[in-house]
């Protein structure tokens, strides 16, 4: 699997029914209600750097830092398109660390989202920090998890 | 309480770099390695904001998906202008809980704890300052609800 990067024709892959901000943003069963889907904005600079896998997802490396050499990452799957997350998430990662050459990828988590953590720690994924209420979702503050990923070579 | 009172970015900048050593990681900036430009440019970003409270400088950062929440730091390990500040972003911001994410061992740490901040997680070399990667910790504290409605 290989990532490309974004073409203005790839625009309808950057929305999409899951929680935005998340690391690994996957088609909620039950969006809430009353609120528009999720997107990430078109690239404008180089302080993002925004891939694609065609028809299925998108992998945003966000909040670019050269100095730290870390990134937050976002990725986006479509609905329909779950079953390319495992490897889509190596990719990404695999893109992070030696394309992008960084040192440290992390990202954001809800459980109450029901992500699959199993797929977070295969791709090297642990869970740093939990904040309490840090994210407001249908109605009421939840919790919200800090996943990071360092890479030792 | 003491008087606090909002810096505007540039203020805010040069502010930060008055005080480089205990500023680093103050809200993700580093002004030890960042020029007032960059830190001007960084502020911005962020949608921060910067106060001062005697020679104390505070900032705050909404979390842009909890309305309630915010990002808070301090340059001192004086617990008193924090928790002024606290009762202040809990008065007019209507925060009920706060976050702060502050290099681990920094002086800052002390003012958190005193604060009654407990820390929920280490971010695992998040940040390169002198030579070698660091971690940050992550600090948190609910504050009283102060939302009548």
């Amino acid at each position: 699997m290989t990532l490309r990067g974004y073409r203005s024709a790839d625009l309808p892959l950057l929305s999409g029914p899951w929680l935005a901000g998340e690391l690994l943003g996957l088609p909620l069963e039950q969006p809430p209600a009353m609120v528009a889907p999720a997107a990430v904005e078109a690239p404008k600079d180089n302080t993002v750097e925004l891939c694609v896998l065609p028809g299925a997802a998108f992998v945003c490396f966000t909040e670019l830092d050269w100095v730290h050499r870390r990134a937050r990452l976002e990725i986006g799957v479509q609905p329909g398109a779950e079953d390319v997350v495992t490897a889509l998430l190596k990719t990404a990662v695999s893109h992070g660390f030696r394309v992008l050459n960084l040192h440290r990828l992390y990202g954001w988590v809800t459980p109450a989202a029901a992500v699959p953590v199993a797929l977070l720690q295969d791709a090297g994924f642990s869970c740093e920090a939990t904040i309490p209420a840090g994210r407001w979702i249908a109605g009421r503050p939840v919790d919200r998890q800090i996943w990071g990923a360092v890479r030792h070579d | 309480m003491t008087e606090i009172q909002l810096l505007d970015t540039a203020a805010a900048a040069s502010a930060l770099t008055a005080v480089p050593g205990s500023a680093r990681g103050f809200l993700g900036v580093d002004p030890v390695t960042q020029n007032h430009a960059l830190l001007v440019r960084e502020l911005t970003r962020l949608g921060a904001q910067v106060f001062r409270t005697g020679d104390t400088l505070l900032g705050y950062l909404p979390n842009e998906v909890q309305p309630r929440q915010a990002y808070v730091a301090s340059t001192s390990p004086d617990p008193e202008p924090l928790r002024g500040f606290l009762d202040f972003l809990g008065t007019y911001q209507r925060c009920t809980s706060f976050v702060a994410l502050v290099p681990a061992d920094s002086p800052p740490v002390v003012a958190l704890r005193d604060c009654g901040f407990t820390q929920v997680g280490t971010l695992r070399e998040h940040r390169y300052q002198s030579g070698a990667y660091q971690d940050v910790s992550v600090y948190f504290v609910r504050g009283e609800d102060t939302c009548r409605s």
